[in-house]
C-alpha cells in the first residue's frame, strides 16, 4: 500500500539508467523545466586540486581510479535526475558513494563542479550566496543523520530556528513551531531540551524544524539510520502518513534498500559516484541494471515490495474474473495477493477500482517471483503433474 | 657557519622603532596607563575590608555561601598582612591585561578558526610569544613603553594572549560540524551561525581560555615587578631581592588568593553564561540535597543590589574618611607635592642612599616614589624619562657599559662617594689564598666556582672579562651569576660551616664588619683604580629642579656615615628602610639640613 499514493503526480519517470549522452538538451528544455520541481543535470563534485580538469578527464571517459591517484576525488559524477512535485526520491547507496555529497549539492551547501541544479526553474546553481541562503531559509529544509538539534535551546526553540532565521516575530514563530511539532506527535514537549529526548523523538524534532518553514524541499541525509529498527520503522510510517497530507518533495538518502523501496516513488542507486540505476522499486528489483544492484535486491522483502500489477499476466480465459472470487487492486503487495491465492481456486484476478478485470495472477507466478524466477515452468516428463494451465 | 648577525638586526630594529613610532607607543602607554589608573581607582577607593565583602557576596552568588566565606577571610588576610594596596594595584594590572588580551584574543580565535592559513600564520606566532622568555621582550618593551606598569602589562599580554587564541580556535572548531551545516541549511548568515550556534557551543571552552589568561596574567605580575610594575610583583620582585622569606610569603600568599578567587569566579561565571552551563547547574541544584543554607544562592538582583549597597557605604566612607596627613608647611616646603620618582637596585649602598634622599625630600615637600629595578630597567628608565635619579652607578670603570650606552640621555650629578674598590674576597679561615694568583690550581677546594652576583652588574662583566682571563682562572673557575642578596645568604651560609667560599665584593660594604674577610690583593691591577658612586639624573632634571639638582651636586658621604646607615638598615630589618633612615638622621642632627639647606 505503501508506493502508489501519489502515482497520480507527474509524468511517469524514467526507467532506465543508461542515458545517452545527447538526452541533455531534451531535460533542458522548458517544458521539462517548468513541469519539474527539481532537477539535477549533470552534476560533478570533484574535490582536490584542479577539479575541472577532473571533470573533464571524466567526461571523456577517464577512470575515478587514475583520478584518485593523483589525490583527486570524484564523490559525484554525472548524476542527472528529475523529482518531481510530491515525489519521495530516494538515493540509496553505501557509504562513500557520493549520496551525501549529491544531497549538499541540491542546496547548494556543496557547489557542484560542474552542472546545474534547477529548483522551480531556477538555477541554484548560478544564484549569489545571500540569494542562495534565502532559497535555503524558505523552501528547502534538512533533516539529518545525527539530528544535529541545537543543544542550547529548547525543543520548542530548535523548530523555531529556520523561522527564526527568516525573521518571523517570536509569537508567530512559536506558534507555527508548536503546530510542527504536534504535526509530529511531540505536542507538549516544547519546553524540554534536545538531550532529554530519546533518539527517536530527537529526529521528530529535526522533522518539525524541517516542516516548521513549510519549505517544498525536504533533503534527508539517512534521516532514519541512527535509529534502531523498530523506531525506524515507526518514522518511516509517520512520514508517509505525514506526506500524504503535506505533498512535499522529498529527496531521502539512505544506505538500507529496504527503507528505499518502503519510502521511494523513485530511487536512485548510486555506487563509486555515480547513479547506476534510477527506477521505482519495482523496476530495481525486477530488472537490476547490473549485478552491483542484483546483489543488493537479495535481501529485500519482495512479496512487500512487488505488487500484484507487476506479476499479472494476460488472463487464458475470456471470463477471467467474472465469478464472485476475491479479487485484488492492481497496488496490492504479492504477500497479500499470495493470501487471496490461497483461497481462490484459479489465477486471482486484479480488477482497477471501477472493477474491470487489469490481468490474472496464476499461483505459480506468484512462487516463480518470489523466488526471482521469471523463466517459467519447464515441461515435465511425467506430464500430469501439472495442474493449471 | 658565517656569524649571523641576528642580534644586531634587533637591535637596530629596536632602536628603529623607537625613533619613528615612538607616538604610537607613546599613545599605547597613554591608553594603557589611563585604563590601569581607571580600574585601580575605583579598586583602591573603598575600605578594604568593605571592599572584600563586596567580592565575597560575589562569590556567593556565583558559588555559594562557603565560597562566599572563604573569599572574605582571604581578603581580610590580605588586609591583615598589609598588601591590600598591593594586591589592588596587582588586580588592575591582571584586569587591564585580561581585557586587552581578551578583546584581542577572541576575534583573533575566531579568525583562526574560520581560515585555515590565518590559524598556520599564527601558530607559529603563538609559540613565540608563548615561550620566549619574558625578560627578553621586557627591557625593549621598557625602551619603547617606559618603566611602570605599561611593559608589565604588554609582558603580560603577550604572555597569556596564546591560550586566549587557541581555547577560542579549539572551542569553535569543536561545535560538532552537522550543527554549523545545520545552521547552513536552514540559510543562516555566516555572522549569524557565528553568534547563534559556534559561539554559545563554543563557550564553555572559551571561559576556560579566559581562565588561562588570568592565571598566566597573574603568574606574570612577578616580572611586571621588575620592570617597576609595583604591585604584589613588586613586593616579591623586593623580597627575593633582599631575601627576604616573610614578606615574600605573604606577598606570595596574597598572590595565591587573588588567583584562587579569580580561578573559581571566571570557572562559575562561564557556567552562569552559557546556556548549556545554566542548565546543568539547575540539574545539579535540584539533585543536590543536605543543608540548604549551604547551596542557597542570593539571585542575581539580590547579588547586585548587595554589591552596590557595600559599595555606596565604602564610597561615603571614603568621601569623609581620612584626610590629609602630617603635612610639610612653609619655606620647608620647597617641593609643594612635586613628584620625583627614585630608582634603585637592591645593593646596599644604593637602598641606604635612596632611602635617605627618599626621606630627605619627603621632608622638603616632595612626593618620592622609590622603586626597585632590574638594573637594565633601571638604566632604560632612565633615559626614557620615567625615573628621576639614582644613587648609585660606579663610575668611571664599573658601570661604564651603562654610562656609555645612555650618557647623551642621563646628567652625572657627581660623586657622593670615594674611593670605592672591587675585589674578590674569602673569608679569613681560607688559608694560603691571600692574591688572586693564589686561587690557581685552587678550583677544587671551592668547588670550582665564585659565587657572584646580579649578571647585569659592572663587576660581574669585569670579573668575567678580565679577572679570569687576566689570572688565568678561566675554565677553572665558573662564575655562578645570581643576586647579591643570594651571594650574601650563600656567603653566610658557608662561613658558618667554615667552607671555602670566593665572592665579589666591594669596599665599603657591611659584610666586611659583619664577617672577617680577606680582600684578595690584585697585583696586577686589573679591578682598575677606584670607583666614585655617582647620582645620576635623567637629562634635564637638574634644570626642572634646580634646587634639588643643587643638593644632589653637593652631596657627600664619609666611610662612617654610609656604614653605619647601611648597619642601621641591616639591623632595623628589611622593609623599615625608611624607618631606619629617620632614626639614623635622629642620631646624626644636623645632617638633613646640611645636605637639604633650605632658602636663604
Amino acid at each position: 500500500m505503501v508506493f502508489n499514493h501519489f502515482s497520480g503526480c507527474g509524468p511517469n519517470p524514467r526507467r532506465s539508467t543508461a542515458r545517452p549522452r545527447g538526452m541533455r538538451a531534451v531535460f533542458g528544455s522548458t517544458r521539462e523545466v517548468y513541469v519539474s520541481r527539481l532537477q539535477a543535470e549533470q552534476l560533478y563534485k570533484v574535490f582536490g586540486r584542479r577539479p575541472e580538469e577532473a571533470v573533464r578527464t571524466l567526461e571523456s571517459g577517464g577512470d575515478r581510479d587514475e583520478l584518485r591517484a593523483d589525490g583527486t576525488t570524484a564523490a559525484v559524477i554525472d548524476a542527472s535526475f528529475t523529482v518531481e512535485p510530491g515525489q519521495i526520491f530516494v538515493v540509496m547507496g553505501l557509504s562513500g558513494s557520493g549520496k551525501s555529497t549529491l544531497l549538499r549539492m541540491l542546496n547548494g551547501l556543496l557547489e557542484p563542479t560542474s552542472g546545474r541544479v534547477l529548483f522551480d526553474g531556477q538555477d541554484l546553481t548560478s544564484l549569489p550566496a545571500r540569494e542562495l541562503r534565502t532559497v535555503r531559509s524558505s523552501k528547502i529544509s534538512m533533516v539529518f543523520q545525527h539530528f544535529a538539534l541545537f543543544p542550547h535551546r529548547s525543543v520548542l526553540e530548535n523548530a523555531a530556528y529556520g523561522l527564526e532565521v527568516q525573521g518571523v516575530p517570536r509569537a508567530e514563530r512559536e506558534k507555527r513551531a508548536a503546530e510542527a511539532l504536534e504535526l509530529t506527535g511531540l505536542a507538549g514537549w516544547g519546553d524540554s531540551w534536545p538531550d532529554e529526548l530519546s533518539g527517536g523523538m530527537q529526529q521528530r524534532v529535526g522533522l518539525a524544524r524541517a516542516l516548521a518553514t513549510d519549505a517544498d524541499l525536504l533533503l534527508m541525509d539517512e534521516s532514519f539510520s541512527a535509529l534502531d529498527p523498530l523506531i525506524r520503522r515507526d518514522m518511516q510510517d509517520q512520514l508517509l502518513e505525514l506526506q500524504k497530507r503535506l505533498k512535499k518533495t522529498i529527496v531521502f538518502i539512505t544506505h538500507d534498500l529496504n527503507e528505499a523501496m518502503r519510502l521511494g516513488d523513485n530511487i536512485a542507486v548510486m555506487r563509486d559516484g555515480r547513479i547506476v540505476q534510477l527506477g521505482t522499486a519495482e523496476d530495481i528489483l525486477l530488472t537490476p541494471a547490473n549485478d552491483y544492484v542484483a546483489s543488493f535486491i537479495q535481501d529485500v522483502d519482495r512479496s512487500r515490495v512487488l505488487t500484484a500489477l507487476s506479476v499479472m499476466t494476460t488472463p487464458h480465459r475470456p471470463d477471467a474474473g467474472e465469478c464472485d472470487c476475491e479479487s485484488v487492486l492492481p497496488d496490492t503487495p504479492v504477500a497479500d495477493v499470495c493470501t487471496v491465492a490461497a483461497r481462490v481456486p484459479h489465477p486471482v484476478a486484479v480488477k482497477d477500482t471501477h472493477g474491470s478485470v487489469l490481468g490474472v495472477v496464476p499461483q505459480e507466478r506468484l512462487i516463480a517471483f518470489l523466488g526471482d524466477d521469471k523463466q517459467g515452468p519447464v515441461e515435465c516428463s511425467m506430464k500430469e503433474v501439472a495442474t493449471h494451465a | 657557519m658565517p656569524r649571523l648577525n641576528l642580534g644586531g638586526w634587533v637591535d637596530s630594529a629596536v632602536n628603529f622603532l623607537q625613533s619613528h613610532l615612538s607616538w604610537l607607543f607613546d599613545a599605547i602607554t597613554h591608553l594603557v596607563n589611563g585604563m590601569y589608573d581607571g580600574i585601580n581607582a575605583v579598586l583602591d577607593a573603598p575600605q578594604p575590608l568593605l571592599f572584600a565583602g563586596i567580592l565575597a557576596v560575589i562569590a556567593w552568588w556565583l558559588r555559594g555561601l562557603s565560597a562566599g566565606v572563604l573569599a572574605f577571610v582571604g581578603f581580610a588576610l590580605i588586609d591583615s598582612i598589609q598588601l591590600w594596596d598591593d594586591t589592588m594595584s596587582t588586580l588592575s594590572l591582571v584586569l587591564v591585561a585580561a581585557i586587552v588580551t581578551l578583546v584581542v584574543a577572541i576575534p583573533l580565535g575566531i579568525w583562526a578558526a574560520r581560515s585555515k592559513t590565518v590559524s598556520a600564520v599564527l601558530r607559529p606566532v603563538l609559540d613565540f610569544m608563548q615561550t620566549m622568555p619574558a625578560m627578553v621582550y621586557l627591557i625593549p618593551g621598557i625602551i619603547f613603553f617606559g618603566v611602570g606598569v605599561v611593559p608589565g602589562i604588554i609582558a603580560t599580554i603577550v604572555f597569556s594572549l596564546p591560550p586566549g587564541v587557541r581555547m577560542t580556535e579549539l572551542g569553535i572548531r569543536q561545535v560538532d560540524g552537522e550543527l554549523v551545516e545545520a545552521a547552513e541549511a536552514f540559510g543562516t548568515t555566516p555572522r549569524n551561525t557565528l553568534m547563534r550556534v559556534q559561539l554559545p557551543l563554543a563557550l564553555p571552552t572559551i571561559m576556560a581560555g579566559i581562565n588561562q589568561v588570568i592565571m598566566l596574567s597573574l603568574s606574570m605580575v612577578v616580572i611586571a615587578g621588575m620592570a617597576g610594575g609595583g604591585g604584589l610583583g613588586g613586593a616579591v620582585y623586593r623580597a627575593i631581592g633582599n631575601v627576604d622569606i616573610g614578606l615574600g610569603f605573604e606577598a606570595g600568599i596574597s598572590i595565591v588568593v587573588l588567583a584562587m578567587y579569580l580561578d573559581r569566579m571566571t570557572g562559575a561565571l562561564s557556567r552562569q553564561v552559557s546556556p548549556l552551563g545554566r542548565r546543568a547547574l539547575a540539574k545539579a541544584k535540584a539533585a543536590a540535597g543536605g543543608l540548604k543554607i549551604w547551596n542557597y544562592r542570593p539571585q542575581p538582583v539580590v547579588a547586585i543590589v548587595g554589591v552596590v549597597v557595600l559599595a555606596v557605604v565604602a564610597g561615603g566612607m571614603n568621601m569623609f574618611g581620612s584626610s590629609g596627613s602630617d603635612a610639610v608647611t612653609g619655606a620647608k616646603d620647597v617641593g609643594k607635592g612635586k613628584k620625583i620618582s627614585l630608582g634603585y637596585i637592591p645593593w646596599d649602598e644604593g637602598v641606604a642612599s635612596t632611602f635617605l634622599w627618599k626621606e630627605l625630600l619627603e621632608r622638603r615637600g616632595f612626593t618620592v616614589d622609590a622603586r626597585q629595578y632590574e638594573a637594565g630597567a633601571l638604566y632604560t628608565g632612565m633615559a626614557g624619562g620615567q625615573i628621576d635619579f639614582e644613587t648609585d652607578s660606579w663610575l668611571p670603570t664599573t658601570h661604564a657599559q651603562y654610562w656609555a650606552k645612555y650618557k647623551d640621555k642621563l646628567e652625572d650629578m657627581g660623586s657622593w662617594y670615594g674611593p670605592t674598590s672591587l675585589e674578590l674576597s674569602v673569608p679569613s679561615y681560607v688559608k694560603d689564598v691571600n692574591t688572586l694568583d693564589d686561587l690557581k690550581g685552587k678550583g677544587s677546594e671551592f668547588q670550582n666556582r665564585i659565587v657572584g652576583i646580579e649578571p647585569s652588574a659592572g663587576e660581574t662583566g669585569i670579573l668575567k672579562d678580565k679577572i679570569l682571563k687576566e689570572y688565568g682562572l678561566d675554565g677553572e673557575y665558573k662564575v655562578v651569576d645570581g643576586s647579591t642578596p643570594g651571594m650574601l645568604a650563600e656567603l653566610k651560609r658557608a662561613y658558618a660551616k667554615k667552607e671555602p667560599i670566593v665572592v665579589p665584593l666591594w669596599s665599603p660594604h657591611w659584610a666586611y664588619n659583619t664577617y672577617d674577610l680577606k680582600k684578595l690583593k690584585d697585583p696586577k691591577g686589573v679591578w682598575g683604580k677606584g670607583d666614585g658612586v655617582h647620582t645620576l639624573a635623567r637629562k634635564g632634571f637638574a634644570s626642572d629642579n634646580a634646587e634639588v639638582g643643587k643638593w644632589l651636586k653637593n652631596f657627600k658621604m664619609d666611610e662612617k656615615q654610609l656604614t653605619s646607615l647601611e648597619a642601621k638598615i641591616q639591623s632595623t630589618g628589611k622593609g623599615k628602610e625608611q624607618d631606619a633612615v629617620r632614626a639614623w638622621l635622629k642620631e646624626n642632627p644636623g645632617l638633613a639640613d646640611k645636605w637639604t639647606p633650605v632658602g636663604s
